[in-house]
This record gives C-alpha cells, sequence and structure tokens, in this order.
C-alpha cells in the first residue's frame, strides 16, 4: 500500500510541465495496484494508471478483461480488495456513486441510466438536486431548468428539457446522458476540474451524433479529464491521448495514442493474432451442399426488436450472427427459443415441421438455450451444479412419466459433466455461487448436453469467462458440431464470431443485413464485418441529434 | 447427545433427528426453539406436560399443519397466499350448508377438498395471467371469499347434523392422538415426498430460487404456479372440513386466526419469503413451535392481547434470522 502522497497542491498549477508530448498538466487521478476478485476469479490484479489533468485516457480490452469493474471502483460502486487511489492529489475511496459525485466525478453507463418518465432536466440535474434546495424540503424548479438548458446549449443538443425523457429515442437520450455527464459537474456544482467517465457512450450514437460527440469531447479538454472505454479502437486512437490495455484483469500495455496503431492496439488485446487454432477452426466442419437443417427461421418478426428474419442452421454448422448492441440480434434469439415468442413468422427444427415458438415445447424437441445474462438466467447461484444441471431434463429425462424425480440419475449426470467438462467443483453437490465465472457457464452448457440436442443457441457464451474456460467452452462447441447439433451463435466478440462460425449474418437495427461465408481456409475480416454492422450515415430516416458542427472532429487521422 | 436418564427409544429418536439435523445444519435452529419451549412451558406450568394437554395441542396443531402444507408451495416460489384463513371459512361454511341439505356424509370430504382446489386456482389463474402480485390478489380474494362465507352463515355459527362425521376428527385411531392430528401428520409425509422426490416439488424449488432461470430452461413456469396455488387451496379445504368436524360447526371466526398462524409456521419453519429455500419438512417444526406457544401461553394465563405481540414479534425475527443467515451464504 502506497502512503497518499500529494503530487500538487493544486491539478492546475503549472508545476509540473508537460511530459512525454502529449500532457497539458499534472495526473488529476493516480491509482495503484487495484485489485479485485470476485469468488476464484480475479478480474482485476494490480492495476495501476494515471489520468493527466487536462487529457483522455482510454482504457482497451476485450470483453471481461476488467474495463467495466475499473470504472465500478472509480465511480465507487464497486470496493477494490487492494489498491490506492488519488484525485486531485487526494486519497480518494468513495463509498458510492453519490460520493463520487460530490467528489467531482461523474460517468456515462453503459446501460442507459436514465430515468424515462420524468422530464428531461430532473434527469439532467439527478444527483445534484441540493443545489436547488429551498428551505431544505422544497425543489426550485425554475433554477433547474434553466441549469438543465444551459448543459443542453453547451453540449449543442436540440431538445427541450421540460418534455418527457422518454419523448426523445435511443440515441438522443444517450445524448442527453452524456451531456449530463460531462456538463452537470462543471455547471451545477461548479467542479473546476471534474473528471468523466464514458464506458461505450458511442455504441448506439449514429455516425453524427458520433461526430458531435467528438467535437464535445475536444471541447471538454480544456477543463475536464476524461476516461473513455471503447470498442472501436479508431475512435479510441482519435480522442485519446493515451491508452492502456487490459488484459484478463491485467494492464498489459500503456502507450501514448501518437505512438501506436489499430492493429499494434489489437495485437496487445488479444495478446496474438487472430489464432485460428484458438477456436480450433481445422475442426470446423465442411458441410455437404445436403446438408440436413437442424434449425429454419422463416420471416420471424417481434415489433421493435427484429424483422422479417429467414435463416437456416445445417445440423453440424455454426452460424453466426453479429450486429451492434442495439441490432437486435439477443432479442431474436430470445425469439428463436422461444423465451419470449415472436410475433409474427415460423421455427422448424430439424424435423421440418412447424413449431408453436414456446421455450417448454422447442426444449423437448432438442433447443437448447444459453442466455447471455449468466447469473440472473443462466444458473441459479444458490443451488447445487447438479440441480442447475437437470433444470432443463424435468419434462422427460430427470422425472418418470408420472413425474417422479429421478435422483440417482440426476447425481449421475452431474458427475460425469463434473469429470468431462472439468468442472472445477469437484462435487455435484457444490453450491454455484462459489464457482468462477467459467466454470458456471460450464454448468449451463453441462445442462444443455446432458440432453439430446439438435440446435442450440448460444448468446454471449463466452462473456465474463477467463481465457482458460474460454477455449474449453470454443472446443465443447466443436465436439457439438461434430455430433450434428447445429449452433446459432449470438456475440459481440467479433473474433469469435468469425473463429467459430461457417456463416455470419450481421443485423443492423432488427434487419439481416449480410451473410457473410466464413470458411475455415478464408475468413472473413474484423474490418470489414464493422463496416457492415455500423450505421451508414446517409441512411434514410436518420436525423442528427446535435446540431450540426461547423468543424468536423477528424475521425480518421489524429488531432495534431 | 448421551444422557444417563434417557430411554432407549428416546435415544433412538434423538438419533434420527441428529441425521436428519445433519443433513442440513440450519433445521438445529427450530428444532431446539421446539425443545427450549417445550421445556420452559414443562417447568413453568403444571398442565402443559400432561398427556391431556399434549392430545388437545396435536388437535389444535392438526388443522394448522394441514393447511400450512400447500402455502408452503406458495412460499417456496416466492409467492404469498394472504387468503388460505378465508378459503377455510368458505369451504367450511359451503360444507355444512350442504351436509345439512342433501346428507351426503363423507362425501363432503371430496366437495371441500374441489372447492378448496377451485377457489385456489382463481388466486393462482388471476396472479399468473393477470400478472399481479400474489400478495394482492389474495389480498383481495381474502376479502371476497370472507363477505360470501358470511353471507352463506348470515353471520351465525352453524352446526352440523351428521354426527358420524365428528370421528374423522375427534376419534382417536391411535390412541391419545386425534385423527385430525394423524391425517396431517401422513399428508405431511406425502407433501415432503412430494417436495423432495418429484417434478412438481423440484419445479417450486427452481421457479422460486431462479424463475428467469426455470423460464430459460423450458420448464412451464405459468402452469405450475397455478398448481401451487390450487394445492394451496386444496389442501385448505381439506384442512376446513377436518377443523369443523373437530368444532361441530362452523362459524364466522372459523380460520380467522390461520392468516398469521400459518405464515408464521412456514417463515418460523425456515421457508424463506424471498422463495427458493426451505420446504414444507420444515413448516411441521413451525407449526409445533406455533402451537406450543400458543398453548403454553394460554396455560400460563397470558391474555389474548399479548399473544398477539407475543407472535408477530416471533414471526418478525424469524425472518430477521433467516436474512442474516442468507447474507453469512453470500459474503462466503
Amino acid at each position: 500500500m502506497a502512503p497518499a502522497v500529494s503530487f500538487s497542491s493544486s491539478a492546475f498549477g503549472p508545476i509540473m510541465t508537460a511530459h512525454r508530448g502529449d500532457f497539458t498538466g499534472p495526473a488529476a487521478l493516480v491509482a495503484r495496484g487495484l485489485t479485485k476478485r470476485y469468488g476464484a476469479s480475479l478480474v482485476l490484479n494490480d492495476v495501476g494508471f494515471e489520468v493527466g489533468a487536462k487529457s483522455v485516457v482510454s482504457f482497451v480490452g476485450e470483453n471481461g478483461a476488467g474495463k467495466s469493474t475499473l470504472l465500478n471502483i472509480l465511480s465507487g460502486i464497486v470496493r477494490p480488495d487492494g489498491g490506492t487511489v488519488e484525485f486531485n492529489g487526494r486519497p480518494y475511496l468513495p463509498a458510492g456513486y453519490g460520493e463520487a459525485l460530490s467528489l467531482g466525478l461523474s460517468r456515462v453507463f453503459q446501460e442507459q441510466s436514465l430515468i424515462p418518465n420524468i422530464p428531461v432536466y430532473e434527469n439532467l440535474v439527478l444527483g445534484h438536486e441540493h443545489y436547488f434546495d429551498r428551505i431544505r424540503q422544497f425543489v426550485d424548479h425554475r433554477a433547474m431548468i434553466a441549469a438543465a438548458e444551459r448543459i443542453v446549449a453547451e453540449a449543442g443538443i436540440d431538445v427541450d428539457v421540460r418534455r418527457r425523457t422518454d419523448a426523445y429515442d435511443f440515441s438522443k437520450r444517450q445524448s442527453i446522458e452524456i451531456a449530463r455527464a460531462c456538463l452537470a459537474p462543471l455547471l451545477i456544482a461548479g467542479q473546476a476540474s471534474p473528471l468523466v467517465l464514458l464506458d461505450e457512450p458511442t455504441s448506439a450514437l449514429d455516425r453524427r451524433d458520433e461526430e458531435a460527440f467528438f467535437a464535445l469531447v475536444s471541447r471538454l479538454k480544456a477543463f475536464a479529464s476524461l476516461i473513455f472505454i471503447s470498442h472501436r479502437l479508431t475512435e479510441v486512437l482519435a480522442i485519446s491521448d493515451r491508452v492502456y490495455v487490459l488484459k484478463d484483469g491485467e494492464l498489459v500495455a500503456d502507450r501514448l495514442a501518437s505512438d501506436t496503431d489499430e492493429a499494434g492496439l489489437h495485437g496487445l488485446m488479444v495478446g496474438r493474432e487472430r489464432d485460428a487454432d484458438y477456436y480450433h477452426e481445422r475442426r470446423q466442419r465442411v458441410l455437404a451442399p445436403a446438408a440436413p437443417a437442424a434449425l429454419s427461421v422463416r420471416g420471424l418478426s417481434s415489433s421493435g426488436e427484429y424483422e422479417s428474419i429467414t435463416l437456416t442452421v445445417h445440423a453440424g454448422e455454426v452460424v453466426g450472427i453479429g450486429g451492434l448492441l442495439d441490432s437486435g440480434k439477443s432479442a431474436l434469439g430470445r425469439g428463436v427459443a422461444g423465451v419470449e415468442a415472436p410475433e409474427a413468422g415460423e421455427i422448424a427444427l430439424a424435423d421440418g415441421q412447424p413449431v408453436r415458438p414456446k421455450i417448454t415445447d422447442l426444449v423437448r424437441k432438442g433447443l437448447g438455450y444459453v442466455p447471455a445474462e449468466r447469473l440472473a438466467e443462466g444458473i441459479i447461484p444458490s443451488f447445487s451444479v447438479a440441480w442447475n444441471i437437470s433444470v432443463a431434463g424435468g419434462g422427460d429425462v430427470m422425472a418418470s412419466r408420472i413425474g417422479i424425480w429421478r435422483n440417482r440419475l440426476e447425481t449421475t449426470t452431474a458427475d460425469r459433466f463434473v469429470r468431462e467438462l472439468a468442472i472445477a467443483s469437484g462435487a455435484p453437490r457444490q453450491i454455484c455461487s462459489r464457482l468462477s465465472g467459467g466454470n458456471q457457464q460450464k454448468v449451463v452448457l453441462a445442462r444443455w448436453l446432458s440432453r439430446n440436442l439438435s440446435i442450440l443457441i448460444l448468446d454471449n457464451p463466452t462473456r465474463g469467462v477467463d481465457a482458460g474456460a474460454k477455449e474449453e467452452i470454443y472446443g465443447v462447441i466443436r465436439r457439438l458440431t461434430d455430433a450434428g447439433v447445429g449452433i446459432l451463435l449470438i456475440t459481440d466478440e467479433l473474433l469469435e464470431l468469425i473463429g467459430l462460425s461457417n456463416r455470419v449474418f450481421i443485423m443492423l437495427r432488427g434487419k439481416i443485413v449480410a451473410e457473410v461465408p466464413a470458411p475455415a481456409e478464408n475468413k472473413p475480416a474484423e474490418r470489414d464485418l464493422v463496416a457492415l454492422m455500423l450505421p451508414q450515415s446517409d441512411s434514410a430516416g436518420v436525423v442528427p441529434a446535435f446540431k450540426p458542427v461547423t468543424e468536423s472532429f477528424p475521425l480518421t487521422e489524429k488531432a495534431a | 447427545m448421551s444422557s444417563i436418564t434417557t430411554s432407549a427409544p428416546a435415544t433412538s429418536a434423538l438419533a434420527g433427528l441428529k441425521r436428519l439435523a445433519d443433513a442440513d445444519k440450519s433445521l438445529w435452529l427450530p428444532i431446539s426453539v421446539v425443545i427450549a419451549l417445550s421445556a420452559f412451558f414443562a417447568v413453568s406450568t403444571d398442565s402443559f406436560a400432561t398427556v391431556r394437554n399434549l392430545t388437545a395441542v396435536s388437535g389444535q396443531a392438526g388443522t394448522l399443519l394441514i393447511v400450512c402444507l400447500g402455502a408452503t408451495f406458495v412460499v417456496l416460489l416466492g409467492s404469498i397466499d394472504l387468503s388460505i384463513g378465508a378459503i377455510v371459512l368458505l369451504v367450511g361454511a359451503a360444507s355444512v350448508v350442504l351436509l345439512n341439505a342433501t346428507g351426503i356424509g363423507f362425501a363432503i370430504l371430496i366437495f371441500a377438498a374441489a372447492l378448496g382446489a377451485i377457489l385456489g386456482a382463481v388466486n393462482g389463474l388471476i396472479y399468473v395471467f393477470g400478472r399481479i402480485p400474489s400478495f394482492v390478489v389474495t389480498l383481495g380474494t381474502l376479502s371476497v371469499f370472507t363477505g360470501i362465507a358470511l353471507q352463506i352463515l348470515d353471520g351465525r355459527a352453524i352446526e352440523y347434523n351428521d354426527f358420524a362425521l365428528e370421528a374423522i376428527s375427534i376419534g382417536q385411531i391411535v390412541p391419545h392422538l386425534p385423527n385430525i392430528a394423524l391425517w396431517s401428520l401422513l399428508a405431511w409425509a406425502a407433501v415432503v415426498a412430494v417436495a423432495s422426490r418429484t417434478r412438481f416439488g423440484r419445479y417450486m424449488y427452481i421457479i422460486g430460487g431462479g424463475e428467469a432461470v426455470a423460464r430459460t430452461s423450458g420448464v412451464p413456469v405459468k402452469r405450475h404456479k397455478v398448481y401451487a396455488f390450487a394445492l394451496s387451496g386444496l389442501l385448505a379445504g381439506v384442512g376446513s372440513i377436518l377443523a369443523v368436524a373437530r368444532l361441530g360447526a362452523a362459524g364466522p371466526s372459523l380460520g380467522s386466526d390461520l392468516l398469521l398462524n400459518s405464515l408464521a409456521a412456514i417463515v418460523v419453519g425456515g421457508t424463506s419469503l424471498a422463495g427458493g429455500t426451505g420446504g414444507p419438512h420444515r413448516t411441521l417444526l413451525g407449526v409445533l413451535i406455533i402451537a406450543i406457544l400458543d398453548n403454553g401461553l394460554n396455560l400460563m394465563g397470558v391474555s389474548q392481547y399479548t399473544q398477539m405481540v407475543v407472535k408477530g414479534a416471533v414471526v418478525v425475527a424469524a425472518v430477521l434470522i433467516s436474512q442474516e443467515r442468507l447474507k453469512a451464504v453470500i459474503i462466503k
């Protein structure tokens, strides 16, 4: 534990001159030795970094590398198990987001955190209401509205702060949220040097909104420090001064944005170039043209989620679905699995007969579904491994016709999969909450492997799973395809999408926009798939959320 | 556990208890409360530890146990059934009137069970398909069922005129054990087997422990929720006819103490209101605690009002303790 040493008395004082070229002042935030573990898995291991005053620092890394945990620690939502943080020269360990906010830190969350049914201005001053109190209990709405109007004017967003928040679309709400995080500390709380955390702020923005966002960031840099997280490396390089690379909870690189490029960053993130063997590409099956269908979907629609989806997954084939977070690919997975029944369209399994899209029926006909949210929908953490594995067998395998539960079969099945998948619990009676994310995910897979599957739908099967377990899960997927099971793979991880799939569908705003073949010997490039996922700025019906900016921020080349 | 004064059957009973409690360590708490309460009342009153009194206690506890068994499944789901007292009242009133009008004799048992199951299913169907919290649904039906029952009774107690019926409750096939207690113990054994050995029982735990997991695994969640409420109603109906047979009449106050007592017994036994943990095997212990507490306080001459205070406090304390235990698991 390092003692809290004050670097400078004021974050603005020109005590230290710019060092390493890009930095304009002393560090606003210094973190040392940050460590966090959840049960058996170490999500952050001895991470230390600096954020220079009035600079933009980015963290990049694969899903599960620890980026969000890091931001959670800085915003007081998660307590580190070890390490120190100094903010503007003072020891900094907020007990909650409220305290972090009062100390001058604010954050744009990955999921929208605006309250939909209140006026925009109330959202904009959320967490700062006490500045508008009159005689403690009464709120000065007029002052709130005035402050909110200053924020939107400064951010250049065209919204009426008196309207209800849910009157605006997703992209505009995201702009409101960014404006709040960036400007509320300065304009309401009067903090001279705020720190703004941006967690994937642009994933929901249209391209033109993005440009306005970057213009806002460059204006903000005049007085604030920013920490930025994004999967889009071009963006990261365009707006950052410094880039830290996280991998499996460890800081593996610290680069000046001017010293590196996209390919370099990518190599650091994954620790390797796209490694064919990691995804067992040699085991990818070459399908006969007449391979039987394991799943065929025709004209599947659910309003607001996905529209007229038609696709076929053949026996032994991995079909990947990629797209942005709001592309509707997860909702499609839920629809195909019958978790949330689609409004229109037809689903047929191996026998080609249309089936009622209800998961209770589909499961008995040989469908399996691994949801994205493991702890909420995948496993029951307080139940044993054996109980979690046998959940899906109640309709047929695990119970007799009159409904007697087969306790002995349950134990032998669990025993078998604990051994076969090397689930590190050792015993079927182990409680699942004590397992690491990777082992928990193996339990979910065992649930379906224990059944006679013909099609398995996977939604982000390796999210929050360590690298070793990931590779094992990929091995399981190949084993399933060897046995003739069709796999529908929905994932946010590009490399996984490319590495595992025989074919890739790209979804954009609920529609399939492209089908890309991905044979083992000729895999598509990430760049090409990403280009397909992004909305084109000239596409019809896109209303810019920001007022047009006069000078567009350079997206492709770095600021001088 | 070896004591010089205990006789052979007592030690074997203790050994059996120990086996049970070793399987689930948290069972020790309600077991020791039962033992402590019994010891306390045996010492502080002359009449508690008499065969006559214990026979009376088992008779009183019989209705409570049988009514709690189905409700335990509802709590296991993470829901709540506030209406079982009202189902007992309505089934009791309707049964007595039907019995007196038709003289169908023991067939009234089937009527009572069926009516109870229907009332329970009504609760379940409104809860599941109306997507209304079970708390609200059963609070509403509590009032509806009570109102209908009081209209049938016209505010009076109605005696039944088929005296043979009495035997099903106060007869003693086993000496000193009223039949109502015998039936409820048999029902308990059956329900415990259902909970641990059947698909229905397992689904109760799974839906209560993680409804979203159950749904994405293909468990027919809605159907089983309705089943649980119907079973709760069915057992309340059976409990009602046994209580009526024991009392000789159905009166407006029938089942009025069951609202608090049933929830108290289930929770004190160790079934979590959050759902997913506990089970009917524990409810027997909870029923014993509540019945012994009621009886002992009566014998000590504690006023009804004070008893209400004590019982309410016991329920809150039981929930507090079970939450502490949950936290401990999460921290580990």
